[in-house]
């Protein structure tokens, strides 16, 4: 069976359902996933960008026969997820980051080994097939050490080996580069851009705008359970077009301040991220209303550091696409 | 020829990968030492109550030896897969389940094979218990059946796993309860009928039984419809660990209930 998409979802649908209580059970059902529509085309890389708990994981598992939904379809392949499982698993590999999902007795090579024989490499292939992914993640010369002596980035590296052991047509990378350094995140952006050169298609799911952005040849914008957005990265950047961006470093922003900076005239948006004790204050308004100097007012008493106005990235536009969700 | 490949090489790397107890100091300690202080125990114990003689405790008990390394490694073989977080990988697979599952109880089953060996030579050799020379074939081939019976028993609660958290809890239960009605320590006569009925459905119990048949010298056509007994247990609770696995993988996927992957 062929098709011309790699991945289908249509009207996708997962509701989680949990009992609370045993004198007086309570059901509550909770819809992670509220009916996702998009399509993937064969040697695509698309991007799956949400917040925390807005669904991405959820489609992923569906879409990888994890999870049957519970509402809509989705074909990988042309293969049904719920009813050809065998099928779409033969065309599948699955990546998440983290430090689990590993043997941490065994060496790598044992891991794949162990692996190959699960995802159906036959005998005569693995051993050529793993030397060939030690070096493609840079793990040739370590493999035969313990995976528990392994940092962060090996780790994750050699997730993304065991992922493409039987050389899947599609894969699925779950936020791959969570905590990884920042040298290990390049290597695996290079990798990821590598795999998608070669013809697989991969649905990538992240956090990080700028990785979405280099990466991605189409992007989905995922909120509570519904696709919001879905474009090319600079249709979504089109999304903030016409505003202008101010960025405050600050220290120990009160909620008080922040509720003023959202209401001043002009301003679109604002979003705060914590790194430490820094806050980063993004500060959206309309292009032709000045507003920088209103927000330093308004911050007044408060510990700066930098001061920046700039031009709306693919980051301001998600925000713009999740606060309006 | 692949499927034989994922039984056998994928059940060696799987024990390696998931048993709790491979370093050498905890593999000699918990499965050697320990078990055969346990039939020790019995032994003397039996001698000073006079409830049986040295050779029926200690047959009995070095096929029961078999039942730590089998139904704690059973369970291993598929809980520990939460422990690692590689559970979703391994139900990723394309491969039958039951090739995968039930190659993981072989390695398990050597090892419970080769403890009851070494607790009876041992324990003979301490005990001054002679044993003909022509029972050995047919008692490594009830020991056999008594190792596999169990680590498909094991393979069962480690189904179980896929559903419930602490299935552990489950096989200690279990091993103290295969100490008791299995027959090995309490004569089937002294135990209440409920409990002989029972037994008759555990592993060891007719393992055991068979053991101390080739023991006495009664020979292997003696002792043959006990073993096909116990290995008649081993293939019910084969297929009920297959059919469990399929139940809760399944479930987890209606009811997510795999939240761990």
């Amino acid at each position: 069976m062929e098709s011309d998409y790699a991945i289908e979802a249509d009207g996708l649908r997962r509701s989680y359902r949990s009992r609370t209580g045993w004198l007086r059970p309570r059901l509550t059902t909770v819809d992670a996933v509220r009916g996702v529509d998009f399509t993937v085309r064969r040697g695509e890389l698309f991007g799956l960008l949400g917040p925390n708990g807005a669904g991405k994981t959820t489609t992923i598992k569906m879409l990888n026969t994890l999870l049957i939904p519970t509402g809509g379809t989705a074909r990988i392949c042309g293969f049904d997820v719920e009813k050809q499982t065998r099928e779409v698993r033969r065309r599948i590999g699955y990546v998440f980051g983290g430090d689990r999902g590993l043997y941490d007795r065994l060496s790598a090579l044992d891991n794949l080994r162990y692996f190959a024989e699960l995802y159906g490499v036959p005998a005569r292939d693995q051993r050529r097939r793993i030397a060939e992914l030690l070096d493609l993640v840079r793990l040739a010369g370590r493999e035969q050490d313990r995976v528990e002596g392994y940092s962060r980035g090996m780790r994750q590296r050699l997730h993304i080996a065991r992922g493409l052991l039987h050389a899947p047509e599609v894969l699925f990378l779950d936020e791959p580069s969570i905590g990884v350094d920042p040298v290990a995140a390049r290597e695996l952006r290079q990798t990821v851009a590598n795999l998608a050169a070669t013809g697989t298609t991969v649905l990538l799911t992240t956090h990080y705008m700028a990785e979405a952005d280099e990466l991605c040849d189409r992007i989905a914008v995922i909120a509570d359970g519904r696709i919001q957005a879905l474009g090319t990265p600079s249709e979504l950047r089109s999304r903030a077009d016409g505003r202008r961006v101010v960025e405050v470093e600050a220290y120990g922003v009160p909620d008080t301040a922040l509720a003023a900076l959202r209401d001043l005239p002009g301003v679109r948006e604002t979003a705060v991220e914590t790194r430490g004790t820094l806050q980063v204050l993004t500060v959206q308004s309309d292009a032709h209303v000045d507003v920088q100097s209103d927000v330093l007012r308004e911050l007044a008493g408060i510990r700066l550091g930098r001061v920046d106005s700039r031009e709306p990235t693919l980051e301001d536009a998600y925000v713009t696409i999740v606060n309006a969700s | 020829m692949s499927g034989l490949r994922l039984v056998t090489v994928g059940g060696m790397i799987a024990y390696r990968a998931l048993f709790n107890w491979t370093r050498p100091a905890l593999f000699i300690g918990t499965l050697f030492i320990g078990p055969l202080f346990q039939l020790l125990f019995f032994a003397y114990l039996g001698r000073q109550l006079r409830v049986g003689d040295d050779q029926f405790f200690l047959v009995g008990n070095a096929v029961l030896t078999a039942s730590l390394a089998c139904v704690f490694g059973g369970t291993m073989a598929v809980a520990n897969e939460r422990r690692f977080g590689t559970l979703g990988h391994v139900l990723l697979s394309p491969r039958s389940r039951t090739a995968i599952f039930w190659g993981r109880v072989l390695p398990y089953a050597g090892n419970g094979l080769l403890i009851s060996v070494f607790t009876l030579t041992v324990a003979s050799l301490m005990l001054g218990l002679s044993i003909p020379l022509s029972a050995l074939p047919g008692l490594a081939l009830a020991m056999a059946a008594g190792s596999l019976a169990c680590g498909f028993f094991g393979l069962t609660l480690g189904a179980l796993g896929l559903r419930f958290r602490d299935v552990f809890v489950i096989s200690n239960v279990a091993v103290a309860v295969l100490l008791l009605l299995t027959g090995v320590n309490v004569p089937p006569g002294n135990l209440p009928q409920w409990m002989v009925v029972v037994g008759q459905g555990l592993p060891v119990t007719h393992a055991a039984e068979a053991a101390r048949m080739l023991a006495a010298g009664r020979g292997l056509d003696a002792a043959a419809p006990a073993i096909g007994q116990e290995l008649l247990v081993a293939a019910a609770y084969a297929v009920v660990a297959a059919l469990l696995l399929k139940f809760f993988e399944a479930e987890s996927r209606r009811r997510a209930s795999l939240d761990t992957l």
